[in-house]
Order: C-alpha cells, then structure tokens, then sequence
C-alpha cells in the first residue's frame, strides 16, 4: 500500500472547490475583525473603568480557553439562549470574536509605538477627537499592525479548519467524506495539508509585498 | 632595557578569505609603556587586536606576552607548536582588552561582571574577588553605581566597569579598542584622565584610536599601520613632528584637517 | 433558559480526568517539542544554505498548516508506515510536532539575539567555552527565552481540545461526552471553558514569576502626557 500520487492529483480539484468555502469565511472573518476589534480598541481607548474592567474580563477569557471551545459555545449554547444560528453563522461568530480581541491587543502594541507628539499638535490645532483617531491615528496605526495582520490572516484561515467539526462542509470534511468512500485517509489529508499551506504560504508573501510597498510608500 | 617586552609581535600575518588583514606585523611594547595604534580605518587594527586575544587565529607569525609564548610557540629545532585551548585560556587573563563596545554581561550588576570572571577564571575566593572588585570601582569613581545593571550606566561608566573587568584578572598588559569613539565627543577628556591614572600606576597599554590628538597627548609611542603592515613606529613626539613614511604624512595631514577642533581641545599646548 | 450548575453533578469526576488529561498530555508535548525544537533550531544555526533551507521548510511548513490538519495526517500516516499507537499517544506526538516549529523559532530568535561579543567577552578574559556558555550566554538566552515560551504553551494547552477529534478522552472531548449526556450545552461549555480558562490563568501567573525569577525583559510601560494618553493608552486609571 504506497503512497498514490495520483490519486492524490485526481482529488485535489475536490478540496480546491473546497477552499473557497474556507477563504470565504475568512475573508469575512477578517472584516469582522477588523472593523469589531477598531471599534473594541477605541471603546477601550475612552477608559471606562467599568467597562475596561469587563473589557479585560472578555479579553483573558477569549485568550485562555481554545478556539474549539469557543466555537462550541456559538454552536451549542447560543441556540439554547434563542439564538438559533446555522453552523457557518455560528462558526464564523466565534472566530470573528476571537479574533476581534487578538487584533484590539495587537492594536494595543501599534499605539503605543505612535509618537506622542502628533497627538498634542493635533489637539493644539483643535482637531475634534474623531478627527483625530480617523486622520492622525488609525492610518499610522494600520500601517504599523500591517505584519500583524498578515499573521492574524493566516491564524484566521487555520481557524477556520476547525468550522469541520460544526459540520460545515469546508476543505477538511470534503476530505474526510472522499477518504471514507475511497479509503485513502493519507493521502487525502496530505492534500488538504496542501491546500491549506498554499493558501497561506499566499497571504504570507502578498503580506510582505505589501509590507514593503508601504515601506516604500513612507519615504 | 634588556627585560623582555611586555607584548612582542613577530611577522603576525591574518587573511580573511584571501583578504589579508595583518601583513607580518611586528611590535614591541615595553613595560610602562603607552602605544598608540592609529591608522585610516580598515587597516587592521582591531584585527591585531582580536588576534593578540586570540579571538582571531593568525594564520603565522608569534606573540609573546611578559616573556611567554601564546597560541603557536617555536619549539628547540624550528618546529612550530600550536597551544591547546588551556594553554591559550590560562594566558588569557594577562592580556585585559577594552572592547569598543564594552561588551558588559547584561544579566549582571556592575560588580558582578568584575567579580564572576575572578572565582571562574583564577579561582579567587568570592570574598576576596569582591573586595577587589569594590576596590577598582572605586578606584574609578563608580563607587555608588556598582548594585546597577550595565543598561542603567552611561556610556562613560560602563567603561570604567570593561576597565575595572579586565583589570580584575591583573594584566600584564591592557588593549582598548577605539575607546573614544562610543562615547560623546565631550568625554573624550575623561578618557584621557582615566587612561592616564591608569598610565600612573605603571600599566602597559596598547591603544587603538582614530582620534590623533587623543593619540598624541596620551602615547609614550606611536605605531601607523595601513594596509596590514605597521609603516612606522616610534616616540609619540617625533612621529608628530617629524613623520618620515609618506602615507602617514598625507594621513596626519587627513586627520588634522578632519579633527582640528578636537586636536585644539585635547592636545596640551605646547 | 435557565442555569442550572446541578446537572453536572455526576459528571465532575469525568471533566476533571479529562483536564487531567489535557494537562498531561500539554506537558508532554511541551517536553517533546521543546526538545525537538532546540535540536531544529540548532541545525538551522549551522553555517551553509542547506541547513537553513532545510529547517526553514520545516518551520513554514508546520505553522502554516493547521493543527487539526497535521492531527489528521498524523493519525492517518503513523498506520500508513505501520506504526500504530494509542490515540492519546498520536495525538501527543501531533501536538509536539505541531509546538516544535514554533519552539524551533523561539530559541533561533534568542540565540541570534545575542550579541557574539557577549560569548567573545567571556572567551577574552580567559573563560573557557562552558563556562562562557554557563555563566554568560545561557542566563542570557532563558531571559529571553521564558516569555514567548510560555505564551507557546499555552497555545498549545489551548490546541490540544482538538484532540478531541481523534477521540483522546482530554477536557473537550469529555466536554462532548457530557453535553451529549446531559443535553445542557450552556452549564457543560462554561465549566469547561472555567477549567481551560482557569489552566491558563494559573500558567500565565507561573510564567510572570518565572520571567521575575529570571529578570527577563519586561516591556517598560512607556509614560507620556495626558493629551497623548487619551488616544494612544488603553489603561484606564482609578481616580
Ligand atoms: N571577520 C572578518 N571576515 C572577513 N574580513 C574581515 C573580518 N574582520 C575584518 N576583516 C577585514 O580585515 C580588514 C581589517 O579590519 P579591521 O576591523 O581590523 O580594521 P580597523 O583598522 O579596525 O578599522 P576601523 O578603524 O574601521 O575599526 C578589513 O579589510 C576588514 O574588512
Ligand atoms: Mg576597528
């Protein structure tokens, strides 16, 4: 029983159509992300100590269980409070939230490498305080988590190889589906492995281009 | 003087990858004495340097520090003999080098880095390694900054703590490399103060410098090297005054037009 | 919708075997791995573009895949070569695989993170090569070290729920065992998740006294003026 190689070409058209499942979910994810985790960082930027308070309860909380479990949550427990969600609803809810936190944190990071003096030129000069996060801070700041970003992009799409076990049919369960009809688990999941590192391997390098096109941009 | 040289240099030769670096450099540096080492940059000074530690392996020649041989000896019937990693080890602590930038142990207080190298290289009692330790900080005014971390020190004090590090390990011989050139421009004269007391207390030194006036006002001698290859040695006044090679005529020339300002503040009036 | 902790009641015992497991099995492949990853990141330190090519492969291939997926091609490719193992084993074995990579780029970072005039210093003043390892180069790489360490692990305790997939009876799966038992998915995922959470915590803390015991690099937290704080700090100070 060798490794068939071509059996593992004639599938990989199957998990190809696949990913696109998976990229598309995580393109939405990432949007989520962005604009929650944006708006999560400026909430936290008013300093509430209250609601920094539960803020950061949300944040340890997301940060120390898995992902899985999170997932579970929106999948098992959400339904039970009413909210009845299909698998990719509930699926992408969670991953989005996760990674809402991880990018505001990551935010966290980029701000306090902004100089300071900017700020006070702005608020001198009566720059109205969304002015100032729309025009002075947030490009800076987007700019500077752009690798983090990336990063997050490739975590997200990782993420999204768990959704399998909710029962979407994404590139993983495509991959087992076709393994329990042709009992070639191996090289399956060998193919899946390879769609998943092309995809991200992808991000990766398109984010180091644009990585350095924004370097270039700043001279 | 018929006493052995403190430091002898004899055809030392480095290549990097066909680069040579060292071209059969020969040096003498007798006790007491304060050699400058200056040269256009590239030239190879470091390298002697790094090679005079051991830090780099010449590919021929010898050295001899306070009589004994280091790294390669010329055995009865002029066999060469390379020295084992102890050989060279033991030999190590008489020659105290400075590094340009200073290389402190960051994990470590300011007293810490004088004394681990005492108990772990010579086996001295902590006890005793930190008396002296506190003795030499003292000594170079660092009496209250000994509890810090190099990272809390300036420029200037971690230094003094490379200085009393490498004087710790009581050196036959002391080498610095470039020791104004990480530092501001203003403390170029606290250097010199230091470096002189040190001079007081009779150590030898050899001192690599861009700066010519450091050089002139601090040397007992001077050696030019260029291209690998020391062109002229001699007492620090004459090779100022009167310097005979050529390249080290256009050199000076190069350095005062480049340094005037600090060669006016530096150098005693004469 | 009610909350209603008492349905657990005979089912504390499995949860906590299965965060026992979880535990052991985190530890395990952090010892696997870690191992496995000073060893990647030592190879990738020797000179010559193969050793790095090599290595580099290795790492981007493995983090760039996710863990579920190298679960399964583990799970299936072990019988592929005629290895058969215990499921907890093979998904031990995946998880080291899995947090090597990661570990491999920890220590690469830290060793090349040291100044080489840290070790020449040492060697100058007549230390021999151990003992500049021991005294000079080695507290200097644990500091830096301990932090992205510990942040790994604790990725990796998180990874280890999806084990759950190939049956190994750790936290998660118990989790399902229960909520398919109980049919009380909100009381099931929040002891869980407390269990998971609270692992987490108590790592997290470990690592903070370990980072004093070892005076790692703490970030300074950088103090500016007011005006600037309100955009560019999110700590809310008690007034
Ligand atoms: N590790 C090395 N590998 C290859 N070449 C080297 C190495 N170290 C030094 N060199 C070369 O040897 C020559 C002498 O270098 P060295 O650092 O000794 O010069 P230097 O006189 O100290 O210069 P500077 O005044 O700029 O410090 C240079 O041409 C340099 O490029
Ligand atoms: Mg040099």
């Amino acid at each position: 029983m060798g490794f068939k190689l071509n059996y593992l070409l004639s599938i990989l058209p199957r998990l190809i159509g696949a990913a696109a499942v998976n990229i598309r979910l995580a393109v939405i994810i990432m949007l989520f992300a962005l604009a929650l985790g944006t708006a999560l960082t400026i909430v936290r930027s008013l300093k509430i100590v209250a609601v920094n308070a539960c803020i950061a309860v949300v944040i340890s909380f997301v940060r120390g269980t898995p992902l899985l479990i999170q997932i579970f949550i929106a999948y098992y427990v959400l339904p039970a409070v009413g909210l009845d969600l299909s698998p990719e609803v509930a699926g992408v809810s969670a991953i989005a939230f996760n990674s809402m936190v991880f990018v505001s944190e990551s935010m966290r990071g980029g701000l306090a490498t902004i100089d300071a003096g900017q700020i006070e030129a702005s608020t001198a000069l009566g720059l109205p305080p969304h002015a100032i996060w729309l025009k002075v801070v947030l490009p800076q700041l987007f700019r500077r988590i752009v690798p983090v970003l990336i990063n997050e992009a490739t975590i997200v799409v990782k993420g999204t190889a768990l959704l399998s076990v909710i029962t979407v049919v994404d590139v993983l369960r495509t991959a087992q589906q076709i393994a329990s009809a042709s009992y070639r688990p191996f090289e399956t999941m060998i193919g899946s492995a390879l769609v998943f590192l092309v995809i991200n391997l992808v991000i990766s390098l398109s984010g180091r281009v644009a990585e350095s096109r924004f370097a270039a941009a700043r001279v | 003087m018929s006493a052995p040289p403190v430091l002898r240099v004899s055809n030392l030769t480095k290549r990097f990858h066909g680069v040579t670096a060292l071209d059969k450099v020969y040096l003498d540096v007798h006790a007491g004495q304060i050699v400058a080492l200056i040269g256009p940059s590239g030239c190879g000074k470091s390298t002697l340097l790094r090679c005079l530690t051991w830090l780099e392996q010449p590919d021929d020649g010898f050295i001899e520090v306070a009589g004994k041989p280091l790294g390669r000896e010329l055995m009865p019937g002029g066999v060469v003999r390379r020295q084992n990693r102890r050989q060279i080890d033991a030999l190590r602590p008489q020659v105290g080098i400075v590094f340009q930038q200073f290389h402190l142990w960051p994990h470590m207080t300011a007293l810490e880095n004088v004394v681990r190298p005492q108990t772990v290289v010579l086996g001295r009692p902590r006890d005793e390694a930190t008396r002296r330790g506190i003795e030499l900080l003292t000594r170079l005014g660092l009496a209250d900054r000994m509890d810090r971390h190099p990272h809390a020190l300036s420029g200037g004090q971690k230094q003094r703590v490379a200085i009393a590090r490498a004087l710790a390990m009581d050196p036959a011989l002391m080498l610095f490399d470039e020791p104004t050139s990480a530092l501001d421009p203003e403390l170029v004269g606290e250097v010199l103060a230091v470096l002189r007391a040190l001079a007081g207390t009779g150590m030898t030194m050899l001192v690599v410098t861009h700066e010519i006036g450091f050089a002139a006002s601090l040397a007992d001698r001077i050696a030019f090297m260029d291209h690998g290859r020391i062109l002229e040695e001699g007492p620090a006044r004459d090779i100022m005054a009167a310097p005979k090679e050529p390249r080290l005529r256009n050199f000076l020339d190069l350095v005062r037009a480049d340094h005037r300002i600090v060669t006016t503040t530096v150098t005693p009036t004469e | 919708m009610h909350f209603d902790p008492a349905v657990l009641v005979d089912y504390w015992p499995l949860l906590l075997q299965g965060a026992w497991l979880t535990l052991q099995v985190s530890v395990a492949a952090l010892v696997m791995g870690y191992v496995a990853g000073i060893a990647v990141a030592l190879i990738a330190l020797v000179p010559g573009w193969l050793p790095g090519l090599v290595t580099g492969c290795y790492v981007e291939t493995l983090r760039n895949i996710p863990f579920i997926i190298i679960l399964f091609v583990v799970y299936y490719g072990l019988p592929f070569c005629g290895i058969r193992l215990p499921a907890t084993l093979v998904g031990t074995t995946a998880l080291a695989l899995f947090a090597s990579a990661y570990y491999a780029e920890i220590v690469r970072a830290a060793i090349l993170a040291l100044p080489r005039g840290q070790f020449e210093s040492a060697r100058a003043i007549g230390m021999s090569p151990m003992s500049a390892m021991w005294h000079v180069v080695a507290p200097q790489i644990l500091r830096a070290l301990v932090p992205p360490s510990t942040n790994m692990t604790l990725t990796m305790m998180k990874e280890s729920s999806v084990l759950s997939s190939i049956t190994v009876p750790e936290l998660t799966y118990q989790s399902l065992v229960v909520q398919g038992n109980t049919f009380a998915p909100f009381e099931v995922f929040a002891a869980v998740a407390s269990i998971y959470w609270l692992i987490a915590v108590v790592i997290a803390e470990a690592s903070r006294r370990l980072e004093r015991r070892v005076g790692a690099v703490q970030a300074e937290a950088v103090s500016r003026n007011r005006i600037a704080d309100r955009y560019l700090s999110l700590v809310a100070r008690r007034t």
